[in-house]
């Protein structure tokens, strides 16, 4: 429904911005003049002029400092444009020698109109102007300052590479190919932004993943019309289901491994220059709470890690609510010696169990908040000395009872032990709806909650796979990698739910599980 | 073969077999050892209920044989194919004014129970409100996710069930099963008539069997799910007869949950295990309300076409209301159950006869 709200807004006649559709003359100091004019004279723009084959032809180079490797256009440009000799007379012959021989930059093209060499500048590439001509050379000479490859901190591992996405999208697709050596491997370009243009690549393995699935996310991506897409947070947004739902629907990742190991389960994989974080769709409820370290460590251990994720989720979600509930209507439900204890707890707190613990969660999510704003030393003691000494005051102030801290506490490290930032925040959100639902109806509001998020998730779909599969649509092949984490070697089909052209991960084996 | 396409909105056969159990299981099983033995001797219940549940697998077998013959064709197109048009759609009405009445029994149902086991201040009234808006949200999404929701919820609801089994083992008397073959053959057929009302929910073959993509194995399939009750309801017949005795099963209000009140978790984790039992249990009713209230909104929309589905839904909601909150006591609630089981048994028989008989007469083909 959103989408299609947007896609009225896209019919509007896009404006024509004039100062662009200007052409190139065949005058050099003419042309280097509109530049100039056009950017309104920077003073990191830099017009090199200089002639060439003893000063019978002028010539230019224009680029932005900074975003280019001088050293690269020194070597490959300037020098071998100074050193060419027995240059032919005519223009046209000229340009086309210095296009073919003279010029050592790989990656060259054709330039004709001031669009181009406007945009070409902008994003790091480098002019060549020859007098006389009215098109220009186009020479990628990308550089300038880069971030190096760091372990990302937002989902470090115990085991597994150390590697992590930058803000350099060629950084990262070389990072993709070397975790992929494989011919199929398909990286598709996007541009995207009207005003700021940033690349986008659309990553896939051909023959693994689901054509019509990359086609849909295809399909998406050519209906984005911004400004400019600073994160891939934007491009999330535009291309997701649902705006509605508080599940995310596109997983996101710092981590080339897990990126190359959802390309592999036929995912796509959906890149933004400037960003570190890279989106794989489609998302469904299942693989939010996969690790990648759930595949580096030996099955028994990795099962129990996913069993216990899943405990966690269940604590993240339903863990103050089942408080309110018993504590407020079904007293009978706990054991008599645990319910006289709360009761004592309790005595003195003048709130009801609602209010205490909406007090709690709401203390405990402006401690979260505080602790990532900082620094990372004082972000850790403002977390501990935080939670230990407001807890511990509020208690013996009588705000709350010590069983609500320890609820709350619980809650909280149940939330930050799940993968995924995303998804924790969506059960956190879901939390406060649950809490509500068991203020006023105990544990029937609880159920009613619960029957309600399975109606949404069952309904939800992400790029077309249910959000709720494999549990339903049941695929039972698909639960050796789900809750449980079979080992490696009895793995033999990629997921179904994915319906990926090729199913078979391994040829050894019985071949009955083809017979599906 | 697949058994899954790619952004498809279809169910498959096992979906079925999935969908069968869940909407039979529901309010039904929770009162119906009372009914039973209030009827037979001992444990002799058994008998009508594996016979009831024998003609119950059979009807479901036929049933869905015959539907799946019109490939992804609606009740009311084959039915007017078979029957002329006018007939085919009273039949429609007729099978969405007791699917009507069955989601307003079952409504009120859970919240009489709810009101007995969960809180005895909050008024039925709004009880009912809740869990019926609930409903609505679910029917008023899409039609495969209701089939994925029973997949998700079934298993939940069968572990509860034999966990309340499992924890009961301890209190069992085989000497209260015995002697065997007490019960006078009339009161058979008395309690016959009891269990086969209590496995009513095989009205969605005739509806949502046009969802499937591939119907051939279907019959199969409903069958085997309706086995699935017909074992379920047996055996909790069985362990409340030899944890309770007939006289006291007779007496109970609800013995199925009166069993999970017995019941004592080891290391003390939960008292009052009938409240958590109950709550699991919602789900189950849950499903069966659901899938009641779909056949109503399909077999309304498949008479009025151009009529949107969530229109049809918010009209059919209060309808559901007032009808369940109707009845002043639970007996009168019991007795339109009662009546309305009578109803769809004699009902789903009557359009299954005339349907075959007059298919066989004028021959209609089939898979056109």
């Amino acid at each position: 429904m959103a989408r299609s709200f947007y896609r009225k807004n896209n019919k509007q006649k896009k404006s024509e911005e004039e100062n662009f559709s200007l052409e190139i003359g065949t005058n050099l100091v003419e042309n280097l003049n509109k530049i100039n004019k056009m950017l309104e004279e920077p003073n990191d723009l830099v017009i090199r002029k200089f002639t060439i084959d003893s000063a019978s032809h002028r010539t230019a180079i224009v680029y932005i400092d900074g975003l280019v490797d001088s050293n690269y256009i020194h070597d490959h440009i300037m020098k071998n444009l100074k050193q060419a000799t027995e240059l032919p007379d005519d223009k046209h012959q000229l340009f086309d020698v210095i296009h073919w021989e003279v010029i050592t930059v790989t990656d060259i093209e054709l330039g004709q109109s001031l669009e181009d060499v406007c945009n070409a500048i902008l994003s790091g590439k480098t002019v060549f102007y020859l007098d006389g001509m009215d098109q220009v050379l186009i020479m990628d000479t990308k550089g300038g300052e880069n971030r190096s490859i760091e372990e990302p901190a937002s989902e470090s591992l115990i085991r597994g590479p150390r590697d992590g996405f930058i803000e350099n999208l060629r950084t990262n697709t070389v990072l993709i190919r070397r975790h992929i050596a494989d011919p199929n491997l398909r990286f598709k370009n996007y541009e995207v932004g009207r005003r700021s243009k940033k690349d986008l690549v659309v990553a896939y393995v051909a023959g693994i993943a689901n054509p019509d699935m990359v086609e849909e996310v295809k399909r998406r991506l050519e209906t984005i019309d911004i400004d400019d897409a600073p994160e891939s947070g934007y491009i999330e947004q535009w291309i997701e289901d649902s705006f509605l739902s508080p599940f995310p629907q596109v997983l996101n990742t710092e981590r080339p491994d897990k990126a190359a190991e959802a390309m592999l389960q036929g995912k796509v994989v959906i890149m933004l220059d400037r960003t570190p974080f890279v989106l794989i769709v489609p998302a469904t409820f299942g693989s939010s709470l996969h690790s990648p370290e759930d595949y580096y460590w030996r099955w028994s251990l990795a099962t129990l890690i996913r069993i216990l994720r899943y405990l966690a989720a269940f604590i993240s979600v339903f863990l103050p609510a089942l408080y309110i509930a018993l504590v407020s209507y079904h007293q009978g439900l706990i054991p008599s010696d645990l319910a006289f204890s709360i009761a004592a707890t309790r005595d003195g707190v003048p709130f009801p169990p609602f209010i205490e613990a909406l007090i709690m969660t709401a203390t405990m999510e402006l401690l979260r908040e505080a602790g990532l704003r900082l620094p990372t030393p004082i972000g850790q003691t403002i977390g501990i000395v935080g939670g230990l000494v407001i807890g511990d005051a509020a208690v013996s102030a009588g705000i709350v009872s010590p069983i609500m801290v320890i609820v709350v506490a619980l809650n909280a490290i149940a939330s930050f032990a799940l993968p995924s930032y995303g998804i924790a925040i969506s059960f956190r959100i879901l939390q406060f709806g649950l809490m509500f639902a068991a203020a006023v109806f105990g544990l029937y509001g609880i159920i009613l909650g619960y029957i309600m998020i399975n109606i949404h998730i069952v309904n939800l779909t992400s790029f077309g796979v249910p959000y709720s599969s494999p549990f339903a649509p049941n695929f039972l092949n698909d639960w050796k990698d789900l809750v449980l984490r079979v080992p490696i070697t009895m793995k033999k089909k990629r997921p179904d739910y994915m319906q990926t052209n090729d199913q078979k991960l391994m040829d050894k084996g019985d071949s009955s599980s083809e017979k599906v | 073969m697949k058994r899954f396409k790619y952004a498809d909105e279809r169910i498959s056969e096992k979906d079925i077999l999935v969908a069968i159990p869940s909407s039979v299981i529901g309010v039904g099983i929770l009162s119906l050892p009372r009914e039973v033995a209030s009827v037979t001797k001992f444990a002799d219940g058994w008998v009508p209920l594996l016979i009831g549940g024998c003609i119950v697998i059979f009807m479901t077998w036929a049933i869905a044989k015959f539907a799946s013959g019109f490939r992804h064709q609606t009740f009311l197109t084959y039915a007017s194919k078979i029957v002329t048009k006018p007939v085919a759609i009273v039949l429609t009405i007729l099978f969405a004014a007791s699917s009507i009445v069955i989601t307003a029994y079952q409504v009120r149902k859970i919240s009489n129970i709810a009101q007995q086991y969960l809180f005895d201040q909050t008024p039925i009234e709004i009880v009912a409100l809740t869990f019926l808006l609930v409903v609505v949200y679910a029917v008023s999404g899409s039609r495969a996710g209701l089939f994925r929701i029973n997949i998700m919820f079934l298993p939940i609801i069968l572990l509860i069930a034999f966990s309340v089994i499992i924890f009961n083992l301890g209190w069992f008397e085989i000497k209260k099963l015995m002697p065997v073959f007490q019960t006078p053959p009339t009161d058979y057929v008395k309690a016959l008539n009891t269990s086969t009302i209590s496995y009513l929910g095989f009205s969605i073959l005739w509806f949502h069997l046009a969802l499937v993509g591939q119907p051939k194995k279907a019959p199969k399939m409903a069958a085997l799910g309706m086995c699935i009750p017909v074992g379920l309801y047996i055996i909790i017949f069985l362990v409340c007869i030899a944890v309770f005795g007939n006289a006291v099963t007779s007496n109970l209000l609800y013995p199925t949950i009166e069993l999970a009140k017995v019941v004592e978790i080891p290391g003390g984790f939960f008292e009052r295990f009938e409240s958590i039992f109950f709550v699991i249990w919602i789900m189950a009713i849950f499903n069966t309300t659901t899938m009641a209230m779909d056949i109503s909104v399909i077999a309304l929309n498949s008479i009025f076409k151009n009529t949107m589905k969530l229109k049809i839904i918010f009209m059919l909601a209060p309808v559901v209301y007032l009808i369940g909150m109707l009845p002043q006591d639970i007996v009168t609630v019991d007795l339109l159950g009662a009546i309305m089981g009578n109803t769809i048994v004699i009902l789903n028989i009557f359009v299954l006869l005339l349907l075959t008989v007059i298919a066989k007469i004028r021959g209609v083909k089939r898979n056109e």
